[in-house]
């Protein structure tokens, strides 16, 4: 499980990130003590930074120059604070990327997840069971069967096989279509699914996809 | 400064020096002095008059010519004492220093203005800063405990956060210099932005989102552009018309030219109300019979557009459509720079 550190001095956003982080299956963990916010960090050594900008003794900015001199953990500069400069700052000193509060809680996780995984660097070829996927052709293959999926039905398998060990909501599901620049509505993204689900039968994986009413989609 | 009029106004010295004259000849007619002492004095004490007129004249004609040849010069009329020089006669030097000593205080007077207004502006950033702590708590809350909290709630918190948008940005662009920071934008991210943003509202009222063409990038500022697109947005979805409701992004581009349209099929402004449209606190017919609007959205995109460079216009027709257009330009200098 990948442990993600929040340095936030807020404590009611702090229980309720740490909640949200939980539930998207993550480990949170939560700075105690700012004035040794650096030690702490490379002690706990988390695999992602929440680091909001308006924090006590040391301001985010400086902590992640600070950072930045011993460590390459990947930060998400997270604030309330929008201006040009704090962005542009943030980003030369090293940030992975910037959010401004408030944020949307499933775009938040979306960048969390696109962060991780640039760090990982997967290779192009992902496999689910004993089928291996190619995302950027969008080609489902099982021994010599190919699968042509489209690209709203590679979105959703590929979000909800990343979150495979979690029930993902359909509003998650929406965020990550839109934030691909597809911007469809309720019923095409029930209308995708139930291809998708006739699809994944095709290749041998019917009943993949189950249906968890009122809370959204597993794959199993 | 008029010759005839000076002496108008000199009439009291002049026609004071014509009766001393007149009762100086008579006194001289009556001692029967020598004709030619007559003359000559009369001839002396006219070419002193004259001169002493003329010379009187000429001095505060150079000092007031030219303080109106500045004055109409000036941009700024009220800079007028830097450009004057202290004059050599004494009514002169005493307007000069009234004028130095008023300007000094009207100034001092504006800086205090100037101080105090930023330091308002100062307390309002900071405010809304402050305020965005609590909006995020509550959309983690209202997210993390969906039992507890109804979905609407989110809606209403969004609309809080729109408003305080708002004022943001408006603060922002009455001193924009010190916050913008123009790049290539690529207007994908930005209306990706923008629609992720609205997703729920687009969602809930089920309108219909076509984007086309905006593969392409434009020199702006990213943060102020998704700022003008979300009011924009806000417009469509609150105008919007019953059904089949639908937002329509395309871009067309020129040589000189990238032009972004935002248009929907909602229900339109009418023509008396469309040159309006971007005028603070408009609100319109349609601001009246939805009750919701401040007028201010579209002012300020307006505003940002303009310190940015950009043109805005919208085009509508009563119940069919609306569609706001910006105009970007684009930059060979920058092409030629890179």
């Amino acid at each position: 499980m990948k442990t993600i550190l929040i340095v936030e001095d807020d404590n009611t956003i702090c229980d309720e990130l740490s909640a949200l982080l939980r539930n998207a299956g993550y480990a949170p963990l939560v700075l105690s003590s700012f004035k040794h916010a650096k030690e702490e960090i490379l002690s706990s050594s988390p695999n992602l930074i929440l680091l909001d900008i308006n924090i006590p003794y040391l301001n985010g900015e400086l902590l992640l120059k600070e950072l930045r001199q011993t460590c390459d953990i990947p930060v998400i500069m997270v604030t309330s604070r929008n201006t040009a400069v704090d962005e542009v700052l943030s980003m030369s000193y090293g940030a992975d990327d910037y959010i401004t509060k408030p944020y949307h809680p499933t775009i938040l996780l979306l960048r969390i997840a696109a962060v991780l995984k640039r760090y990982e660097q997967r290779s192009d070829i992902v496999t689910y069971h004993d089928i291996s996927i190619l995302p950027q052709k969008g080609i489902l293959k099982k021994e010599d069967t190919e699968l042509l999926l489209t690209k709203n039905e590679m979105i959703i398998f590929m979000y909800l096989l990343q979150n495979q060990n979690r029930i993902v909501s359909r509003d998650e599901l929406m965020t990550d279509l839109w934030n691909n620049h597809e911007y469809i509505n309720d019923n095409a993204l029930t209308v995708n699914i139930s291809r998708l689900r006739g699809k994944l039968k095709e290749i041998g994986c019917a009943d993949a996809i189950e249906t968890r009413k009122g809370l959204g989609y597993f794959l199993l | 400064m008029k010759f005839r009029t000076y002496l108008l106004d000199k009439l009291y010295a002049i026609l004071l020096f014509f009766f001393v004259h007149f009762v100086l000849l008579l006194m001289l007619l009556a001692f029967k002095s020598d004709p030619a002492l007559i003359y000559a004095s009369t001839l002396l004490l006219y070419i002193a008059f004259l001169l002493a007129l003329l010379i009187d004249f000429f001095r505060r004609k150079w000092f007031y010519d030219e303080m109106l040849r500045s004055l109409s010069q000036l941009d700024q009329k009220y800079l007028l004492v830097e450009m004057l020089k202290n004059p050599s006669f004494y009514d002169g030097q005493l307007l000069y220093q009234v004028l130095c000593d008023t300007n000094k205080s009207m100034t001092e007077n504006v800086r205090n203005y100037e101080y105090s207004i930023n330091d308002f502006k100062e307390y309002v950033e900071m405010w809304i800063h402050e305020v965005k702590i609590p909006i995020s708590s509550l959309l983690l809350m209202v997210h993390n405990h969906p039992n507890q909290f109804d979905a609407k709630v989110i809606h209403q918190i969004k609309r809080v956060d729109n408003y305080m948008e708002q004022i943001l940005y408006y603060v922002r662009s009455e001193n924009a210099e010190k916050d913008y920071h123009i790049s290539k934008v690529s207007l994908n991210t930005v209306v990706g932005a923008v629609a992720l943003n609205n997703k729920d509202d687009l969602l809930e009222n089920n309108i219909a989102l076509h984007v086309t063409g905006t593969d392409t990038t434009v020199l702006t500022d990213s943060k102020w552009l998704t700022f003008i697109l979300n009011q924009i947005f806000n417009n469509s979805i609150k105008y919007k018309k019953e059904r089949d409701a639908a937002i329509f992004i395309s871009t067309e581009e020129t040589e000189k030219t990238i032009l972004l349209s935002i248009s929907d099929n909602g229900i339109g402004i009418p023509s008396a109300d469309l040159p309006k449209v971007f005028q603070k606190s408009f609100t319109g017919y349609n601001g009246r019979i939805k009750s919701k609007s401040t007028g201010m959205g579209l002012y300020i995109a307006k505003n940002l557009c303009e310190k940015l460079g950009h043109h805005i216009e919208a085009q509508s027709e009563e119940g069919l459509y609306t569609d706001i257009r910006i105009t970007f330009l684009k930059n060979d200098f920058y092409e030629v720079l890179k």
